[in-house]
């Protein structure tokens, strides 16, 4: 008898439909109206775009392997976001200059970490823990915790508001984004290398990969990505607070894990990190709406996020 | 009266490779035997066997004339039967006496761990290889501060501490030295006057000769001869380990060193070292096969991942008349140099990933951006279908092959770049017989196109039978070297026995 196997990007994608259609038998859910049905779900995933692209980067540093993680994202989207604010103040003209500077600025820090990670043989863990200490201190020190900025009118027309067909742009830019990444992992040696290195290491040097150089650029890249998230992320909400990006950084791993990466490394998709965006936002906005609290949130989502990682691995312990 | 122990007629296959066919002992209470053998005769799984690591598929163990049935190393251990692992048992983490008294750790009666006695027993143990120790070794030392020959002797005295009836010493002198190895020399005297059996596995020679009273000879897995030491030459063994000449699976034509010496030098090695190799110095031909023998871990690897730049290395390499130093094997790749590594699921293979990347990893570069997956999967499938590969289909994971089929994805990354220089590190290490012929003709016919092939190998009836010229490694250096009519395996067992050749059969 053949056995029934789903993957788990696919998976992740059924259980938020599966969730969605449910919360329209809410007391306050959309019933049979379509219309509204619609207009929700184009909410759920405008809201899931942010978490998505931040959780971008520790995709691609869990793919790499070697206990890889970044602990450093939540601080990165605060610094940069900050950055952002400050930098544009406003002005529509200011809004490439400072998204430039946000990439440079996540880029650095994740070449810090990637060089510490590669040359000190600091464990991935600890470099980024401590990475985002460093950035949070910095952050207070900069801003005596009170923040001037504004963001551009163009930002917030382009993320916030519908662009075309009455999608939201930020959704546009998901979805642009989301072909980069597939070309990226599945289109280009860089991607490939980047699943060899997080299979196994030897093997990948013994057959002519740098595996230093990958690593140091796959941290550089995620503190990139993270930089385009803190970007997005003050963009969409118009203003900024130095704890803005915290509340990103245990969900932008949980939504790598449910989306099926494997946490030791060599094998996932970003289309996994979407889906798994998709159910972490889908279902704590369903718990807000049901006014359940905070830590009930929290503790569903744990929930989820430890039955989601036992089915994937029961599937895997099956197969071999 | 039975003897105190009596192995007979042992098989055991792992996989397609029947690792002992027909094995029988037998050791006498008091008594020191020498288990002896070529690379890969079998006489690490027969240890295994006696000690209950491995179960045997038939055969008897019979324990001072009872049968007994050990199916754990646990089971072996309380029968009396005590090992010195040549793969070290050691936690680096724990002190000496912890390690001694790992599991048996002595109690107090408030079921505390006795410290105080621990330390004295330890302290008993260390002090009978007093004076060839560090003075500074102490029972609360940590393993991990431990050099080599040091952590051996903590094994030994490991072993020992059980008071066993019978004692396996495996390799258990190849790390020590010469002061150290009388010791052991006297001590193992002292125990067999207390009526412990001994069984000796060492490559050297000389130690066998002094140390053992009698003999048993494994050759291909099964037991080809036993006897007295005293009506033994060294001579006599060499010939009984040696295998006969069968030679049906490899069939190649020598090259003469006259047809050699017209050849271009393609690799030239002056001087070379590394943490392991002391001074290594060869040269190879296009087209030929240069086989590298001796014992196991005498250096071969390390020869191979250097000249690959896998390690760091002084001496010199000249590549084509050019020097060259790689210190990254992608340089040592770019030069058209190949490596097959010796640990297949460890260093050659990506076991998670699918057939296709497996083949593929080397050769991303090439294939453009966004990469042109239908040349990729094409090119995959031409060498697939060139190595005969047996699969499901390029997406399948490489881990679903059998082991003679994984190594064919190795050798075929590497095929697909078409290498001048091919590296192989025991390539046919636990592959099967009709993997392993088509192999043979795979190198054959690569030699014969012009690409030049370093083989090392455990197996040697494959060195001799592939070959144009072997060289026998020993403790990291070139030890000698057989071509022509000297390429004989009792030749070449003698070389990696260091027992001279010219005086081998």
């Amino acid at each position: 008898m053949k056995r029934l196997t789903i993957s788990p990007p696919l998976a992740a994608v059924l259980l938020a439909i599966v969730l969605f259609l449910l919360s329209g038998f809410l007391p306050n859910g959309f019933g049979g109206n379509l219309d509204v049905a619609t207009a929700q779900a184009i909410n759920i995933v405008r809201l899931s775009v942010f978490l998505g692209i931040i959780a971008a980067g520790q995709t691609l540093v869990i793919i790499s392997g070697g206990e890889g993680i970044d602990l450093s994202t939540g601080a990165v989207v605060t610094l940069t976001a900050i950055l952002t604010y400050t930098i544009v103040n406003g002005r529509n003209e200011q809004v490439l200059p400072a998204l430039l500077a946000v990439l440079v600025v996540g880029g650095l820090i994740g070449l810090v970490n990637g060089a510490g990670i590669a040359f000190l043989a600091i464990s991935p863990l600890v470099m980024t823990l401590g990475m985002a200490g460093v950035v949070s201190g910095l952050i207070l020190v900069i801003t005596h915790g009170n923040v001037s900025g504004a963001v551009a009118p163009i930002m917030t027309q382009l993320i916030a508001r519908p662009v075309l067909l009455g999608i939201p742009g930020a959704i546009l830019i998901w979805a642009v984004f989301a072909a980069l990444m597939w070309l990226l992992l599945e289109r280009t040696a860089f991607g490939r290398r980047l699943f060899a290195i997080g299979a196994n290491r030897t093997t990948a040097r013994l057959s002519g990969i740098n595996v230093t150089g990958m690593v140091i650029a796959t941290y550089a890249l995620s503190g990139m990505l993270a930089g385009l998230g803190g970007f997005l992320v003050v963009g969409n909400t118009g203003v900024v607070h130095i704890r803005i990006g915290d509340p990103f950084l245990f969900p932008s791993i949980a939504a790598v894990a449910v989306g099926g990466t494997l946490l030791t490394g060599g094998k996932g998709s970003y289309f996994g990190t979407m889906a798994g965006a998709l159910v972490l936002t889908l279902i704590t906005s369903l718990l807000t709406t049901m006014q359940m609290q905070e830590s009930v949130r929290r503790m569903v989502l744990g929930a989820t996020l430890l039955t989601m990682i036992a089915i994937y691995g029961r599937q895997r312990g099956f197969r071999q | 009266m039975p003897p105190l122990l009596a192995v007979r007629n042992v098989a055991k296959r792992y996989g397609a490779v029947q690792a002992l066919i027909d094995a029988s002992l037998e050791v006498d209470a008091g008594e020191t035997l020498a288990l002896i053998g070529a690379n890969g005769s079998g006489k690490s799984t027969l240890s295994k066997v006696i000690n209950g690591v491995v179960a045997p598929e038939r055969g008897q163990l019979l324990l001072g004339g009872r049968s007994v049935h050990f199916d754990s190393p646990h089971a072996a251990k309380d029968a009396g039967i005590s090992t010195v692992f040549q793969e070290l048992s050691l936690v680096p983490q724990m002190t000496v006496a912890e390690n001694i008294w790992l599991t048996r750790e002595p109690l107090r009666r408030s079921g505390m761990i006795d410290r105080r006695t621990e330390r004295r027993r330890t302290e008993d143990l260390l002090s009978l290889f007093a004076g060839t120790l560090r003075a500074d070794l102490t029972p609360d030392t940590p393993v991990a501060a431990l050099l080599p020959d040091e952590r051996q002797i903590v094994e030994i005295l490991k072993a020992i501490s059980v008071n066993p009836r019978l004692l396996i010493l495996d390799e258990a002198t190849a790390s020590l030295d010469s002061r150290q190895v009388q010791r052991l020399f006297e001590l193992i005297g002292q125990w067999k006057a207390q009526g412990t059996a001994i069984i000796f596995i060492s490559h050297r020679m000389a130690e066998i000769e002094q140390i053992a009273d009698r003999y048993s000879v494994l050759r291909n897995g099964q037991t080809v001869g036993a006897g007295s030491m005293k009506e033994a030459t060294a001579n006599d063994l060499v010939t009984l380990m040696a295998p006969e000449t069968a030679g049906g699976a490899v069939e190649r034509r020598r090259l003469s060193s006259d047809i050699l010496a017209t050849r271009r030098i393609v690799l030239q090695i002056d001087d070379l070292r590394t943490s392991v190799l002391r001074g290594v110095s060869m040269q190879v031909r296009e087209g030929e096969l240069l086989g590298i023998g001796g014992l196991k871990g005498q250096g071969q690897r390390d020869l191979l991942l250097a000249i690959f730049g896998g390690t760091p290395w002084s001496g010199r390499i000249t590549l084509d008349g050019k020097p060259v130093h790689f210190t990254h094997p992608r340089q040592a790749m770019n030069h058209g140099v190949a490596l097959v590594p010796g640990d297949r699921a460890g260093e050659g293979l990506l076991s998670i990933r699918s057939i296709l990347e497996n083949l593929l990893v080397p050769s991303w570069r090439n294939y453009g951006f966004p990469l042109q997956m239908q040349r990729a999967r094409r090119d995959a499938s031409a060498i697939a279908a060139r190595l005969d590969l047996k699969m499901a289909g390029l997406d399948a994971p490489v881990s679903s092959l059998s082991g003679g089929n994984a190594q064919k994805v190795v050798i075929g990354k590497w095929l697909l770049r078409n290498p001048r220089i091919l590296l192989l590190d025991d390539p046919t290490k636990g592959v099967d017989i009709a993997t392993k012929a088509e192999f043979y003709r795979l190198l054959t016919r690569l030699c014969e196109e012009g690409t030049t092939v370093i083989l090392y190998s455990s197996d040697d009836e494959e060195l001799i039978g592939l070959s144009d010229r072997v060289i026998v490694m020993h403790d990291g250096r070139i030890s000698s070297e057989l071509a022509g009519a000297s390429l004989t395996t009792a030749n070449l067992v003698a070389a990696s026995l260091g027992v001279a050749s010219g005086d081998a059969p």
